[in-house]
């Protein structure tokens, strides 16, 4: 038996973890004693994350939809239904159903030759800007970096997205502007020392569940912990304090708090005069924000608010932590520059133990957006609209560079909706399920003339695909993860790739020579270099630096480097820290006489994401097998909805079923729906109003009614 | 087939030599065992298994899993092993799909069964709410069988609705056999003349010295709690008021420890216990 | 007089290396920068003998994670039985774990307690596949010199030295090991290559004690499980307590998958599909009736009292819902109900909880914390 250390393909804590080998089936999965994210522990989703790697759903050889038009041998070979005449050989082993479309398995060269021909053809007639490729935040840095340069320099787009859109494109965008950077600022060792710990709108416990432990050892030593969320989940029943706002108003409800800082004298002026700006006009509009205003708008009481606010500025080490609470809002990039005012106005940003820390959601969605797989920037955030940083990538990889800025995700979908798209390459990502109103999501994939998915199994998005691509999982493949708090880890090839199951950067590699650029790179480390080459916050981070210890955080600048534990030391990334003021927004929707709920969505602890991992998982999935709403009990009285009763929730936009959970854990009037169900998607509810700057829809709050239905629970698994 | 006479996991073949739907999403087979060799038991005669009533075969079908499921034949009456089966979770609803001469896969019989001694020269109540009916039919049948050795019999059935009355066929011919029953619905319907309420309601029906007779309960939780409060408190001695408890079970031997309850394995000790060890067994919660 | 046995360090490697002729050599290795792992000897110069006592599990090798129990190809009638037979020898476990897998061998071979099932003398009772790895597998432990911080294997009675339980102990004498056996299998591997050892003497004797006194000094941790039990059953411990260790507790199952001791599994199915044709797209392909499958494998995978599945019956109802509930099982069910059913706790003071609890529930830390704060 070997066991092999890697990292957690999970939550963006970047757990170290061996995967135990047996004769090349992954049998088991162990903490890593000395990693200093994990520290021997792990959560369920780590423990358990060896199953799905060898499940029998893989995919393990390229398919090719068969009733696309171009294949004209279908035609004259009907497909026959494949169980017909024992299964196995003949004609029969070929054909694939998937709900009424048919895919045939094709070799790789057949397959990439295709896409190369159909893609040239789509780029040729209708311009590059027809085709839009998603990247993904599962997939290895050197992954992303090459699914960068084939969207810019082999099909010539800057439409080139990925899931970080939804979720933390605010913070990108909101941080960028008032501090330059906008990765997670200290370190998740630094945690266990603070003095008081901020988490509004995370549910750390659950979604970042070694982060959790941080921070339970910094209350075991004494830390305050301040919880601001309208859920009870576990961290807030740990919280000293817990503030339960309506869902989005956190903007309200920081700017009170800031309130009170300004007019108790808790600010610290020597910091704002040295190391930000336009404090002045910032001041102007915090001043509306009495603790009562506050308290009007969000329903947490002025004196809760007040408590807050000293607690929080009377410690220098406080630590301020946010998530998809704070993001997915359509101000979420106002609810990203409020906490950045905060952490600004009472100096807690720049040294140990302090500053504001964005949790990212995925294994590796922090790389993904360092590597550049946004429409608006190359890696290591260098803008496209910048000649110079555009002269240096085109000098590298010798082709011209489009100057324009590229659609986002949401941007692509309605562009195809409206025909201004052609063409998608979808690496490892679940639109289908992940993407805010599934039915136009739908929509839009429908109309593509050609669809690429790559993926490690048959996502519902697949379904949709022209062509569908198998790629090896994290345990069969070399490259890196880069996690919340920038720290770019190896991960460890355990096992060969399923079947005939290609790596994507190999893929990706194999693809571009077909299309005529060549892509040739012998190894992951191959790419790691370049992308050292061409990022300066990557400079000294090299494979066989990350072999023998725990990866560097970066800015890491020269191979001496020894990576950077706090961001802003000094000085702010973009020089002066600048106080951006916001005014608070009412969501998008709010509820009304036919919908009266606020619907807010997210993860459930058991599950993950589109749950295509998950989901094929023993003991996750008998955890959590189907979808539950929320609901508190008041509420469910009035509606006359008992626990585990079948209940239809709606929205303007549709409706779902699922299984009621009458809880007091949520605050009257809101309910609460994890999204990993594609039996009950709470995407088809929720609504795709977007943040104007960072075009993040609104997850977080829409208008919903609940009915209950007649009808027996249904039976679980 | 290495060592599968030693693996106390390998399941035995068996045929379904009859499935009829009973409504309400209860099927009923009776299948014929074809157990390894040498058979389960020494008694056991060629294509026969040993069990007693409120035993439990693990019952299971390649690909879908197995699941505990009681018997409800009763040996020496019955050639074959029966099972009425409700179709409440993913193995179920599988095995619900199974037609005549389909083949599912036994393990068993497991548990302690009832305890028919305990009853012995006393009158026997048996209450059965809903589903519980399954396992008690079995020991109906035995203790008529062997009516002698016992007191009078009395029968307490309660279902949701009349449709959802289960083995029609077998309540009057114990009738004519002597059993006194009671029926009753929680909702009744237009061809309904009985009884209505919860069984507890009609235990004044049962007309006999409470102190001395002996009571079979089986249905669910709350229907099991409140009839052994009331038994108690018509004088019926704990040791007296038996029944048969549900737990999730994987291995059915002891080993999984996903029935673990208190201080017992449901499904070695149990799932039979008398209400005084059901008390005792609650000393330290659950 | 005792017959215990020198081992010349230098033939030790030797030794290792004509046993692994017979059989597979797992033993502690270097993992990734200061971990250690258990894992198949490459090269035997690279067993860490400096492995802490606290090292990782070595449970796996005879009850793994995930262990195949049958295949059934669906189109035959044939069961093809999967237990594993590979002979092994583990070297390096610590005097905890063996005693862990002491109470685990007769957890697994116990018989039934059923009434029907003394009436049936008979019927086999033993885990067929724990009892199959476990006849096959020879362990050498190594007694600890130096405790770590989270040990408290002295305050239960499971080290740092066993008297008596194992196959081989080695104690680490400096220049040499003191070697006893104590099975026939331990017998075995020692007397086939009796050449490498010699006999003890008076002063090995001498210095093994020392080292055992020694070694008793170093513990940090005086944990009395035996004064936890009495005030829980005493009912001093009320339930707002648990209530509170509940509210922390991450439900990762750490504390069961790291615990020695701890043996709950689930029984699941997987149904394998000939690649083509695929299963239609659903997301569970385990536990569908294995329709569009060629074959079925029952294989059973660690499990957790912790998950609220863990006790769900078929129709949704679970008995233990609340977390406090599933939490006191566990406490339960180490400290009360091991004792009556073995006479011994379901702990044996390896302190893994201490290390790989994310809330800080472990038992020495809740045991510690009843203590003080529960008169």
């Amino acid at each position: 038996m070997e066991k092999v250390p890697t990292i957690c393909p999970y939550c963006g804590c970047g757990c170290g973890l061996y995967l135990h080998v047996d004769k090349g089936i992954i049998c088991g999965v162990s903490p890593s004693r000395n990693h200093p994210v994990s520290k021997g522990s792990l959560c369920v989703k780590g423990w358990n994350c060896y199953e799905f790697i060898q499940h029998p759903d893989r995919l393990t050889k390229p398919l090719i939809r068969i009733n696309s038009k171009e294949h004209t041998t279908s035609k004259k070979n009907p497909p026959l239904p494949p169980f017909s005449k024992g299964g196995r050989g003949g004609i029969n082993s070929s054909l694939v159903t998937h709900n009424s479309s048919l895919f045939r398995e094709a070799s790789w060269d057949e397959a990439l030759s295709y896409i190369a021909k159909k893609l040239t053809k789509i780029k040729n007639t209708s311009g590059p800007d027809s085709i839009g490729v998603l990247s993904s935040a599962k997939c290895t840095n050197e992954e992303n970096y090459l699914m960068m340069k084939f969207a810019r320099a082999v099909l010539g787009t800057n439409n080139i997205d990925h899931c970080a859109r939804l979720c933390h494109s605010s913070t990108l965008g909101g941080l960028a502007s008032t501090f330059g950077s906008g990765a997670m600022t200290n370190s998740i060792s630094e945690i266990a020392d603070a003095r008081v710990i901020f988490v509004i709108g995370s549910n750390t416990t659950e979604q970042h569940p070694m982060i959790g432990m941080h921070m339970l050892d910094a209350v075991n030593r004494g830390a305050i912990l301040m919880v601001a969320d309208p859920r009870r989940n576990m961290i807030a029943e740990l919280a000293h304090i817990h503030l339960k706002h309506k869902s989005g108003t956190d903007v309200a409800l920081l700017n009170s708090i800031m309130n009170v800082i300004i007019n108790e004298g808790l600010v610290d002026i020597a910091f704002i005069k040295r190391r930000t700006e336009n404090f002045d006009e910032f001041e102007k509009v915090i001043s509306k924000y009495s603790p009562d205003i506050g308290e009007a708008i969000t329903g947490v009481s002025a004196d809760d608010i007040r408590k807050v606010a000293r607690m929080y500025a009377a410690e220098t080490r406080s630590m301020l932590f946010f998530s998809m609470g704070i993001t997915q809002h359509i101000t979420g990039v106002d609810n990203v520059r409020a906490c950045a005012n905060l952490a600004m106005l009472t100096a807690h940003v720049g040294h140990a133990m302090t500053g504001l820390n964005p949790l990212r959601g995925q294994n590796n969605v922090q790389g993904s957006c360092d590597m550049g797989a946004i429409p608006e920037v190359y890696s290591g955030y260098q803008n496209v609209k910048d000649a110079s940083a555009r002269k240096k990538f085109e000098a590298a990889w010798g082709v011209s560079l489009p100057k324009k800025s590229g659609l986002t995700l949401i941007e692509m979908l309605n562009a195809s909706r409206r025909n201004k798209l052609k063409a998608m390459y979808i690496m490892g990502e679940n639109p289908v399920i992940s993407d805010p109103d599934v039915k136009h999501t739908i929509e839009a994939l429908k109309k593509l003339n050609f669809l690429i998915v790559q993926d490690i199994f048959m996502t519902e998005t697949a379904k949709f695909a022209h062509v569908v691509l198998p790629a090896a999982s994290f345990a069969e493949k070399e490259g890196t993860f880069t996690n919340t708090e920038r720290r770019v880890q190896k991960i460890r090839k355990a096992i060969e790739p399923a079947g005939k199951a290609m790596p994507d950067w190999q893929i990706i590699c194999e693809l571009s020579k077909k299309m005529g650029y060549n892509m040739d790179y012998k190894a992951p480390y191959e790419v790691m270099e370049e992308i050292a080459l061409l990022t300066p916050s990557y400079r000294g981070i090299l494979h066989h630096r990350l072999d023998d210890g725990y990866g560097l955080q970066w800015p890491c600048t020269d191979v001496n480097h020894p990576g950077t534990q706090f961001l802003h030391r000094k000085k702010f990334a973009r020089g002066l820290g600048s106080f951006i003021p916001v005014h608070y927004l009412p969501p998008d929707e709010q509820p009304d006489e036919k919908y009266p709920f606020i619907l807010t969505t997210g993860r459930s602890y058991f599950q993950y994401h589109t749950g295509t991992m998950t989901r094929r998982t023993t003991t996750l999935e008998r955890e959590q097998p189907e979808c539950t709403v929320e609901i508190n009990a008041e509420d469910a009285e009035q509606f006359g909805i008992k626990n585990r009763a079948k209940i239809k929730v709606s929205t303007r936009r549709g409706s779902i079923e699922a299984v009621a959970d009458v809880t007091d854990k949520i605050i009257p009037g809101t309910i609460f729906i994890p999204f990993h169900f594609h039996e009950a998607s709470a995407n088809v509810l929720t609504n795709p109003a977007l943040d104007p700057y960072a075009k993040i829809p609104e997850y977080k709050v829409c208008a919903a009614k609940v009915e209950r239905i007649h009808e027996e629970r249904p039976y679980i698994k | 087939m290495t060592g599968s006479n030693n693996n106390i996991y390998m399941p035995f073949k068996a045929v379904i030599e009859e499935a009829i739907d009973m409504g309400c999403n209860v099927k009923f087979f009776k299948v014929i065992p074809i157990p390894p060799h040498p058979p389960l038991s020494k008694g056991g005669r060629g294509g026969f298994i040993d069990y007693i009533p409120g035993q439990f075969f693990m019952v299971s079908q390649w690909g879908a899993g197995e699941a505990p499921i009681s018997v409800t034949s009763t040996r020496g009456l019955q050639r074959h092993i029966e099972f009425a089966i409700k179709k409440v979770g993913a193995v179920t609803t599988v095995l619900h799909k199974l037609k005549k001469s389909d083949t599912i896969w036994l393990r068993g019989p497991y548990g302690n069964g009832f305890n028919a001694d305990a009853a012995k020269k006393r009158d026997v109540v048996f209450i059965a709410g809903g589903i519980g009916i399954v396992p008690l039919r079995s020991l109906i049948n035995f203790i008529q069988m062997h009516k002698k050795q016992y007191g009078k019999i009395f029968l307490l059935y309660g279902a949701k609705n009349p449709s959802e009355i289960l083995f029609k066929e077998d309540l009057k011919a114990w009738n004519k056999k002597g059993i006194e029953i009671t029926l009753t619905v929680d909702v009744k319907d237009e061809s309904w003349k009985g009884n209505t309420g919860v069984v507890t309601g009609h235990l004044d029906r049962v007309k006999t010295d409470f102190k001395n007779a002996c009571s079979y309960i089986c249905g669910p939780d709350i229907m099991i709690e409140k009839t052994m409060k009331e038994l108690t408190s018509r004088g019926m001695p704990d040791r007296q008021i038996i029944t048969t408890l549900e737990a999730r079970m994987k291995c059915g031997i002891g080993k999984c420890g996903q029935c673990y309850h208190g201080i017992e394995y449901i499904c070695t000790n149990g799932p039979v216990y008398t209400y005084e060890e059901i008390k005792k067994r609650r000393v330290y919660g659950p | 007089m005792k017959k215990d046995l020198i081992l010349n360090k230098n033939y030790l490697s030797y030794w290792l290396r004509q046993l692994r002729k017979e059989m597979q050599l797992i033993g502690p290795m270097r993992g990734f920068k200061g971990d250690f792992v258990f894992k198949s000897i490459g090269q035997i110069h690279e067993i860490s003998l400096d492995c802490p006592a606290s090292a990782p599990l070595p449970k796996e090798f005879v009850f793994p994670h995930v262990e195949e129990m049958f295949e059934k190809v669906f189109s035959e009638q044939e069961i093809k039985d999967l237990q594993n037979n590979d002979k092994r020898i583990i070297f390096g476990i610590r005097p905890c774990d063996m005693s862990a897998i002491n109470l685990i061998d007769r957890f697994y071979s116990s018989k039934f307690e059923s009434s029907y099932d003394l009436a049936h003398p008979n019927r086999k009772s033993e885990d067929s596949y724990y009892m199959a790895r476990r006849r096959n597998t020879v362990f050498i432990s190594i007694g600890c010199n130096n405790p770590d911080p989270t040990c408290f294997c002295n305050s239960v009675g499971t080290g740092p030295f066993l008297e008596s339980g194992f196959d081989v102990q080695l104690t680490d004498l400096g220049d040499r090991y003191f070697v006893q056996t104590g099975s026939k299998a331990g017998k075995t591997i020692t007397n086939s290559y009796r050449y490498l050892f010699e006999e003890a003497q008076r002063q090995d004797y001498d210095d093994q004690y020392e080292i055992m006194l020694s070694a008793l000094t170093k513990f940090e941790k005086r944990i009395n499980l035996e004064e936890t039990r009495q005030k829980i059953l005493a009912g001093k411990v009320r339930d707002s307590f648990w209530e509170w260790v509940s509210t922390r507790c991450f439900e990762c199952g750490g504390c069961v998958y790291e615990c020695p001791v701890c043996t709950c599994f689930n029984i699941v199915e997987r149904t394998e599909t000939d690649k083509s044709p695929r299963p239609p797209l659903r997301a569970m392909a385990f536990t569908k009736g294995g329709q569009g499958g060629i074959k079925g494998k029952r294989i059973r995978i660690w499990d957790t009292c912790f998950f609220k599945g863990f006790t769900r019956m078929a129709g949704g109802n679970i008995p233990a819902e609340k977390k406090v509930m599933r939490t006191k099982r566990w406490w339960f069910h180490k400290l009360l109900y091991y004792p009556e059913q073995f006479k011994r706790f379901g702990c044996v003071g390896c302190g893994r909880c201490t290390i790989t609890c994310p809330g800080r529930i472990d038992i020495a830390t809740i045991s510690q914390k009843i203590k003080v704060e529960i008169k």
